[in-house]
């Protein structure tokens, strides 16, 4: 049997299908979100299985996680991100005791039991300015791609500071830095500190190691150097970071349903 | 008993009519609950509410207490406003003859009850306290339009180890003419050895001469009162006040430990909420606040009786830290399936008994000093522990106060002591006074801990 787990985020929409007795990943997916997310993902999800040739009576049981998970049809039922990708961390690393998880539009920090379980959480309350929209906001604003980034940063001397703690705000900071002439890189690598600063600070008291980061500005180059300035602890990315908490969704799928 | 459940305002009214025919003994202040809402109090149609008559006298009994307050300036009583002590001056103020006291501090609720509609924090940024303060700042509204209560003729603040926020607000006030008589609450330090003490209600051991301060500082307020209320208050008069006041501690008391313990909730966390805020200002009639609360443990104690309650068997138990901005926060808690076991509001002193042993305003000074916003939040912290063993919880909601600047950071020292003496999930939310575009995301949470607090129920 398979088993699927459907990640509705906020800016995009990851599905993965795990094998039922290997729990190895069979196919997974990632698409950009839409504003109908109920609809776009179930569309997706059909899509997928019929590309892999996997008839919808083989699908044991699907579980849809993320923003939009109670507007997913097809799913047999719904589990919070925090679950999930609790799940999701805890089958590709199982020693991880600490995950940072940064998104499209929040960010969280969950605590695990030795067992995977979560211990305890917290997230960003209703600024963006510690997600992956202000990332984008700040290649935006200094006509660099996301992807170009990191490098930017690796080039910086003296990182700007960013003090502020509002992503409008920042924005502001940032025209007035590119105003008096400072250097992109820096503005890069100070936006990347301020990012990290404000996930340990949301952190305060649940930092336990090994720490592990997902979600999709994991791959964004030089956010994990700049959670680890912050930390001063080293920080391990979990393979495929975007899709963990569509894999958590489709372990957890199979730990109800088979 | 009728099966105890949850129903819509709209449900009321049918519910009220059935109620009527069977013979239904209210108050004078009785009444459908829906004239509230065509009184501008917009939130009540989307609450969902308990469906018992004790219940119903609760509510219309905390929904009348502008009518009250309005009633007896007509009568000629003397109004007192009495701001921040959260349970002190009010048992003052009722032991004087032709005295009625409130907090206008209460009005932080009323832009979510009236869903902005007075525009009580539109009039508070005009006059430079924004959105950055406590939604305590609707208060200044509430002066200016005279929409609310009535303008006090007397208006009290304390001032100190208190809200950094409120002080700001009440300075405000006292620049727009509406005069404030001020008096001083140290921070509750830890006593040196050697230093003389004395226990509080709460069990804090205190300096001696901190309450020697308080409580000179209650005996010139309590001078200012008589001069107001142009009588003497006599000290058989406060211990009879105060005798009272511990009656209503009493019961409120027994109603949460009844609530927070039952196998089943027997009271939804709104009305458990609303009767809580009873005990610090006894909603302008203190016979009536006791009457109410009696008739809700009652009402409990039939529930429990008969092994019937408003929410699943296995609903999680949380503890809820902090007041919340939006009263629609207590339904949001339930339609995750989580029941309120424990409770501080920030008013916890107000739970605790007044001495009836010690002289009474040394007995008033001990319990303004053991109020949790005057000592460290680590004692505060430590009391909450103790609540959440006695009653079970297991997980923990903080509630932020958008711009509160008590409780900016104590969130996570409370969390951080609780996750190390209980180890219990502990989640910090921010509720603004209208919540509604945030439910999905404070729902997420809701969830994401009880999700937690089951797979630890089940390992």
């Amino acid at each position: 049997m398979i088993y699927a787990g459907i990640d509705a985020g906020s800016r995009a929409i990851k599905i993965v299908l795990i094998d039922g007795e290997s729990k190895e990943i069979v196919a997974s997916s990632c698409y950009p979100q839409s504003i109908k997310p109920g609809e776009k993902a179930t569309a997706l999800f059909k899509e997928l299985i019929a590309e892999n040739n996997i008839d919808a009576d083989d699908v044991g049981g699907t579980v849809a996680t993320g923003y939009g998970r109670n507007m997913v049809d097809v799913a047999n039922t719904t589990i919070t991100e925090i679950t999930c990708h609790a799940a999701g961390i805890n089958h590709l690393l199982p020693e991880a005791r600490t995950v940072i998880e940064i998104g499209g539009q929040d960010s969280k920090l969950l605590k695990l039991e030795t067992n995977g379980s979560v211990l305890d959480f917290a997230m960003n309350d209703r600024c963006a300015a510690g997600t992956g929209r202000f990332l984008e906001m700040v290649a935006d604003k200094l006509e660099v791609k996301l992807e170009e980034l990191g490098g930017l940063a690796e080039r910086s001397t003296v990182p700007a500071t960013i003090s502020s703690m509002c992503v409008v705000f920042a924005e502001t900071e940032i025209i007035g830095l590119l105003s008096t002439g400072t250097p992109r890189e820096d503005i890069v690598a100070g936006v990347q500190s301020s990012i990290a600063s404000r996930i340990v600070s949301m952190a305060g008291r649940k930092i336990l190691l090994p720490i592990v980061f997902t979600g999709g500005v994991a791959l964004v180059p030089g956010m994990r150097e700049a959670l680890e300035g912050v930390l001063e602890q080293p920080v391990m990315i979990a393979e495929n970071p975007q899709i963990t908490g569509a894999l958590g969704a489709a372990l957890l799928a199979h730990k109800r349903f088979a | 008993m009728i099966d105890p459940k949850k129903i819509t305002l709209a449900e009321w009214d049918a519910r009220y009519d059935d109620l009527v025919a069977t013979g239904l003994q209210e108050a004078d202040y009785g009444g459908r609950l829906t004239r509230h809402l065509t009184d501008g109090d917009f939130r009540l149609g989307t609450l969902q509410f308990d469906n018992s008559p004790a219940s119903l006298r609760l509510w219309n009994f905390l929904l009348t207490e502008e009518d009250r307050l309005h009633e007896a300036k007509e009568n000629g009583m003397h109004i007192v406003g009495t701001m921040k002590d959260l349970g002190t001056l009010p048992v003052m103020a009722y032991s004087l003859p032709n005295t009625v006291a409130f907090y206008p501090d209460g009005a932080w609720w009323i832009p979510c009850v009236m869903e902005m509609s007075a525009g009580l924090l539109r009039i508070a940024d005009e006059l430079g306290i924004d959105e950055s303060f406590c939604p305590v700042r609707a208060m200044l509204g509430a002066f200016v339009t005279e929409a609310h209560f009535p303008l006090p003729d007397q208006l009290f603040c304390s001032v100190g180890a208190t809200c950094d926020d409120f002080s700001a607000i009440a300075q405000r006030l006292n620049g727009l003419g509406h005069e404030i008589f001020w008096w001083e609450i140290p921070h509750r330090r830890v006593p040196s050895p050697n230093e003389e003490t004395v226990e509080l209600p709460n069990g804090k051991v205190v300096v001696s001469s901190q309450v020697e301060f308080v409580k000179d500082e209650l005996i010139r307020v309590k001078r200012s009162l008589e001069e107001g209320a142009g009588a003497q208050l006599r000290e058989e008069d406060l211990r009879g006040g105060i005798r009272i006041a511990n009656l209503i501690r009493a019961e409120l008391r027994k109603l949460r430990s009844r609530v927070f313990k039952a196998p089943v909730c027997p009271l939804p966390a709104l009305e458990l909420l609303i009767a809580e805020m009873l005990a610090i200002h006894f909603c302008s009639d203190r016979d009536e606040c006791l009457t109410v609360l009696r008739e809700l443990n009652a009402e409990v104690e039939a529930r429990i009786g008969a092994g019937r309650g408003v929410l699943p068997e296995d609903a999680v138990k949380v503890y809820w830290v902090n007041p919340m901005a939006d009263l629609k926060a207590m339904n949001l808690l339930e339609a995750y399936n989580c029941r309120l076991c424990g409770t501080d509001f920030m008013f916890c002193h107000a739970l605790d008994q007044i001495s009836e042993e010690m002289e009474p305003m040394e007995a008033l000074a001990c319990a303004a000093l053991a109020d949790p916003m005057v000592g460290a939040c680590a004692d505060r912290a430590g009391r909450i522990c103790e609540n959440i063993r006695e009653f079970g919880a297991e997980a923990v909601v903080i509630s932020k106060i958008p711009g509160a600047s008590h409780c900016a950071f104590e969130g996570q020292v409370i969390g951080g002591i609780i996750e190390k003496q209980l180890k219990l999930p502990v989640i910090e939310l921010e509720i603004p006074p209208l919540s509604d575009s945030f439910s999905a995301s404070i729902g997420t949470r809701l969830e994401a801990l009880t999700e937690a607090a089951l797979q630890r129920r089940n390992q």
